[in-house]
């Protein structure tokens, strides 16, 4: 390679190096100013110039936001919702997903996959207000099913685990477990959920999101104080005139702050989980 | 041919499957029952429990305020204040699930018919007919429906202009030589030259339309619905409304920034408005944000609204609310104890007035607190200033589409403000939507839109 | 079929219980919550009902509302115009950013790819808020960054969130903000299926980078951007939190989008019956057009094969 050509290279890298890092500056800067604006005073928060660091830091906004909110029982509540989302949703697809990838013989297997696919087709803007008068039928709103169960099955769920199973759960296995007499539940418990350990956690980690962070589901069906979830809480704190953003961000900051925390400690996990799923057919 | 058949055979299985789940869910459940035990005035001491009561900021930091007066009247009745974001829609999602609503409810006066119509709400005319004299004419308009009373009116919203006194003397404009739109106008138009640009005489946003149009039709007396409920948008009055709105925007004395958005709220105390038009209740807020500032604040008055013409009306209103009692309310009688003490008497009312909420009780408009000096506003007595006239409100027929034909208005409006078409242009258009989409005839006597 | 059928009875069912028994709790909870109210809401397509009195028979005059209500109308254009702000810059930034991360000598792969990753995996209840701060137009850290950072174009400060115009533009930002780092991963996985000796032979040939993009990397990434192109399409049209909670559809209804407008007429207008209609034809106009879409694109796929 001559000298002019490694020179470009090197100017080539050190540019998307730069470019790259600006971007992931800009893409950061709003958790680090939600992190800062927690610690302001509603006058620093609009002071001009902005202040890049709050001074004097202030933690009035976290005193008033546990005077004003229950957020202890809000975290708990979203524990609640979101664990339980979390465990059956991924425990009842990885087992559908498992029964579409591992019985082939089944009478009406493709065309019920089919049908399964189908229903992805479904958008919820259609459901979404019988759906809400079943709950109110079923005396469920404003109680932890009507958040956890409606969703807890998706199609894309089991599509996903299918496509796993399919690709990375070896048949000799499980024949070789129903051979010992290892009863049909008992291969998938003991055969299956290890191998698919990872497409579990991925899917987890989805739910988890999409659980933790639903906000028009929850405004919809919880309707009591001790019921709220914290995005309800966070979201209920404006006024119909005002808005208390130093609230606002020292609520934000906690509720992001798990997510956060288990995106970065499992992201291997989700990002292989997400593009196994999504792409590969 | 098969696979035609296998299909249909298919269909009717998800269909059976359907019906039969329907068949189940609906004869296994039944809808939440909303009524419980009827409404009655007991004593005092007869009454305990705890009672909800739903309402936005800041009007229920003035229920917390009077919390102890009640107490003292009825120590056994334990009041909650609750507030929050989106407090309508989490009503009607809570009256239609049949749990969830609270004991007592705030609701916007111009919402209140709206929800009346429901039927969700409590008939308060046994206990309330006593009361209908003391407040005025124009507010239980919104209360009532066929003649029944569901609804106390709670503060009102006279409206008035709120002006910076430094910038008013620093370029040399005297408020109390303001007395038409016109005036108000010139005078808005000398800060902008004197201020090179700098300060606009008030904020109006494209959202902040509709409600300067509503404000302006009380002074000429039009209206959005006619007294049978017909659309009556498409009239002069409307058309002069219109005008005026027009001549501020032409004169460029407007900011073009949306109401309670950070702008607006850091006008309070900056260099960048001068004035806002609004209600009695901006006040609370007003204080508030000019509180909250470090350095130096604003200098703040409050003068009479402009009138249309030369002396002619220029009481209007806007805003306002009610409270009300959901028929799913356990214990109505302690709800009501509480609503009456806090609305019905000079006690409550003058309590609330206090932390800034206006009163809408009659009596409660003539006690000596509302001659006191303000100090925020540099010792004028703004609260008589506020309370003239306004028994002489023209009252406005809102019925139950109010809520959907001001979004129309609204919509209209803000593209009228865009695309400056003509005015004849908006109103017209306007009162065929409507109708088409409410279901309600044009008022005959309207002008057309042809003229 | 009589085979089939013949085989089944004779124990075939019976013999696979077990794969029944596992996919019943989807089929269940589907037909409580997804076929139910797929018929409930095509019956209350044709009543007029607020969820509280009882519901009137009126035939197909929803529909004909449907046509002439403006705000629905105006919703559906928002919708595209957001579509249209966003999509490019993102699709072109998560191609850009799939690309370099894909490049073996990059170091701090992880660091990059999670700086862009996470503000997917963010409440929007809470970063709405942050965005209403950062958009502020006299008191937003947006517009003093852009005053201070482009001095000579002496920009007057953009109301973000005040003007009718501007308003899509600050939804398109937060949404390419939010979403291109999901956009860009999917592309990632893409472009680690397309085998390596492709871009050795080409390089062998003489290929440039630009050439190797045209020609090799986005007719193999196609799918990829296909499915990219579709989520973002029905993103964009059922989108919910993000406007909810920063413009809540405003100001007047400039930012409204058709999953706003939807949540606006079901639930704080409660008129459930045009609800369900205006959810029933917009849905399904789209599912028809994106099959078509689909087939055509596979078609293209298949003709580009050949």
């Amino acid at each position: 390679m001559n000298p002019t050509r490694k020179w470009r290279r090197t100017v080539e890298r050190g540019a998307i190096y730069a470019i790259l890092t600006i971007f992931a500056l800009v893409f950061l800067f709003p958790f680090y100013w939600l992190l800062i604006s927690a610690f302001k005073t509603q006058g620093q928060m609009f002071a001009m110039p902005p202040q890049w660091i709050p001074h004097p830091a202030t933690l009035q906004n976290f005193s008033d936001l546990f005077h004003k909110t229950n957020l202890p029982r809000a975290f708990v509540n979203s524990v609640i919702v979101s664990g339980a989302n979390v465990f059956f949703s991924v425990f009842l697809c990885s087992l559908a997903g498992y029964a579409f990838a591992k019985y082939p013989l089944a009478p009406g297997r493709d065309r019920l996959y089919n049908f399964v696919l189908g229903t992805m087709l479904i958008p919820s803007a259609v459901t979404l207000i019988p759906s809400y008068m079943i709950l109110v039928r079923l005396h469920w709103i404003d109680s932890y099913a009507a958040l956890i169960v409606p969703g807890l099955v998706g199609a894309f769920g089991i599509f996903w685990m299918r496509q796993y199973m399919i690709a990375n759960v070896p048949d000799d296995l499980i024949n070789a477990a129903r051979i010992d007499g290892c009863s049909e539940f008992g291969i998938y418990w003991r055969i299956v959920v290890p191998v698919a350990r990872p497409a579990l956690a991925a899917l987890g980690i989805m739910q988890l999101i999409g659980s933790w962070n639903n906000l028009m589901w929850a405004f919809i069906v919880l309707r009591t104080k001790d019921m709220y979830t914290l995005p309800l809480v966070i979201y209920l704190l404006n006024g119909e005139n005002t808005q208390p953003y130093g609230m606002l961000m020292a609520g934000g900051l906690l509720t992001t702050l798990p997510l956060v925390l288990a995106f970065l400690f499992f992201q291997k996990q989700f990002i292989a989980g997400i593009t196994s799923g999504a792409v590969k057919q | 041919m098969k696979t035609y058949q296998r299909s249909l055979a298919w269909l009717a299985a998800a269909l059976l499957v359907t019906a039969v789940i329907g068949a189940v869910i609906h004869s296994a459940t039944r809808l939440p029952a909303a009524a419980s035990a009827p409404l009655a005035a007991l004593p005092a001491d007869q009454v305990s429990g705890d009672v909800t009561v739903w309402s936005w900021s800041p009007a229920a930091d003035s229920l917390e305020a009077i919390k102890p007066g009640f107490q003292k009247r009825d120590p056994n009745v334990h009041v909650h204040i609750v507030t929050g974001a989106r407090m309508i829609t989490r009503l009607m999602l809570s009256l239609s699930a049949g749990v969830g609503a609270p004991d007592v409810t705030q609701l916007q006066r111009s919402d209140a018919p709206h929800y009346i119509a429901t039927e969700q709400f409590e008939d308060l005319t046994p206990v309330a007919q006593k009361y209908q004299a003391l407040f005025p004419k124009s507010v239980w308009n919104d209360c009532m429906l066929n003649g029944r009373v569901y609804a106390i009116p709670w503060d009102i919203g006279p409206c008035a202009v709120y002006y910076k006194k430094d910038t008013f003397a620093k370029y040399g404009i005297d408020p109390s030589e303001i007395h038409t739109w016109y005036d108000y106008i010139a005078a808005g138009q000398v800060i902008l030259k004197k201020s090179g640009g700098r300060t606009k005489m008030l904020s109006m946003g494209s959202t902040a339309l509709a409600n300067m149009y509503e404000m302006l039709i009380q002074q000429n007396g039009g209206q959005i619905f006619d007294a049978q409920g017909r659309v009556a948008v498409d009239s002069p009055q409307s058309q002069q409304a219109l005008g005026i709105i027009r001549k501020i925007v032409q004169s460029g004395i407007s900011a073009n920034i949306q109401p309670f958005g950070p702008e607006y709220l850091a006008g309070f105390n900056s260099d960048s408005l001068a004035t806002y038009v609004n209600a009695v209740w901006l006040e609370a807020t007003m204080k508030g944000m000019v509180e909250s500032y470090p350095g130096p604040k604003a200098q703040w008055g409050v003068f009479r609204l402009p009138s249309m013409t030369p002396g002619g009306p220029y009481v209007s209103s806007l805003g306002g609310s009610v409270l009300a009692i959901p028929k799913q309310c356990k214990n109505k009688a302690a709800a009501w104890a509480f609503i009456e003490y806090a609305l019905c008497t000079n006690e409550g009312q003058i309590g609330m007035y206090e932390k800034g909420i206006y009163p809408g009780l009659l009596p409660a408009l003539d006690a000596k607190e509302m001659d006191e000096p303000d100090k925020f506003f540099g010792g004028q007595p703004v609260g008589r200033l506020f309370a003239a006239d306004v028994d002489k409100m023209n009252p406005l027929n809102r019925t139950a589409d109010y809520g959907q034909a001001s979004r129309y208005l609204t919509q209209a409006l803000s593209q009228w403000y865009a695309d400056g078409v003509p005015n004849r242009d908006v109103l017209g258009p306007l009162a065929r939507r409507m109708s088409r989409a409410l279901d309600r005839p044009i008022a005959p006597s309207t002008i057309g839109s042809a003229q | 079929m009589t085979v089939e059928i013949r085989k089944a009875a004779s124990g075939g069912l019976w013999k696979h219980r077990h794969f029944y028994l596992f996919i019943a709790p989807f089929f269940l909870l589907f037909a409580i919550f997804g076929l139910y109210p797929l018929l409930f809401s095509l019956y209350l397509s044709f009543v007029k009902w607020d969820g509280l009195t009882p519901a009137h028979w009126v035939g197909l005059s929803n529909f004909q509302k449907m046509l002439g209500d403006d705000q629905l109308w105006t919703a559906l254009g928002n919708t595209v115009v957001i579509g249209l702000l966003y999509v490019p810059p993102m699709m072109i930034l998560a191609f850009l950013f799939a690309q370099w991360l894909n490049a073996p000598w990059l170091k701090f792969k992880a660091l990059y790819r999670a700086a862009f990753f996470i503000p997917c995996v963010t409440p929007m209840a809470v970063i709405a808020f942050v965005f209403q701060l950062i958009f502020s137009s006299e008191h937003g850290v947006l517009n003093y960054a852009l005053q201070h950072l482009f001095p000579w174009l002496h920009l007057s400060p953009i109301p973000w969130l005040e003007s009718e115009s501007w308003s899509k533009a600050a939804i398109a930002i937060l949404v390419v903000w939010r979403w291109t780092g999901y956009n860009m991963v999917l592309m990632l996985a893409g472009l680690q299926g397309i085998p390596a000796d492709y871009y050795e032979a080409a390089e062998l040939d003489g290929a440039s980078k630009i050439q190797q993009m045209l020609h090799i990397t986005l007719p193999l990434l196609r799918p990829t951007l296909a499915f990219c192109g579709l989520l973002s399409l029905l993103g964009t049209l059922y989108m919910f939190d993000e406007i909810f909670v920063m413009t809540n559809g405003g100001p007047g209804s400039s930012s409204t989008n058709f999953g706003m407008y939807l949540f606006q007429i079901s639930f704080d207008d409660f008129r459930l019956g045009y609800a369900s209609c205006v959810a029933y034809s917009v849905s399904i106009t789209v599912i028809v057009a994106t099959t078509l879409m689909n087939r055509a694109n596979r078609r293209a796929l298949d003709e580009g094969r050949r």
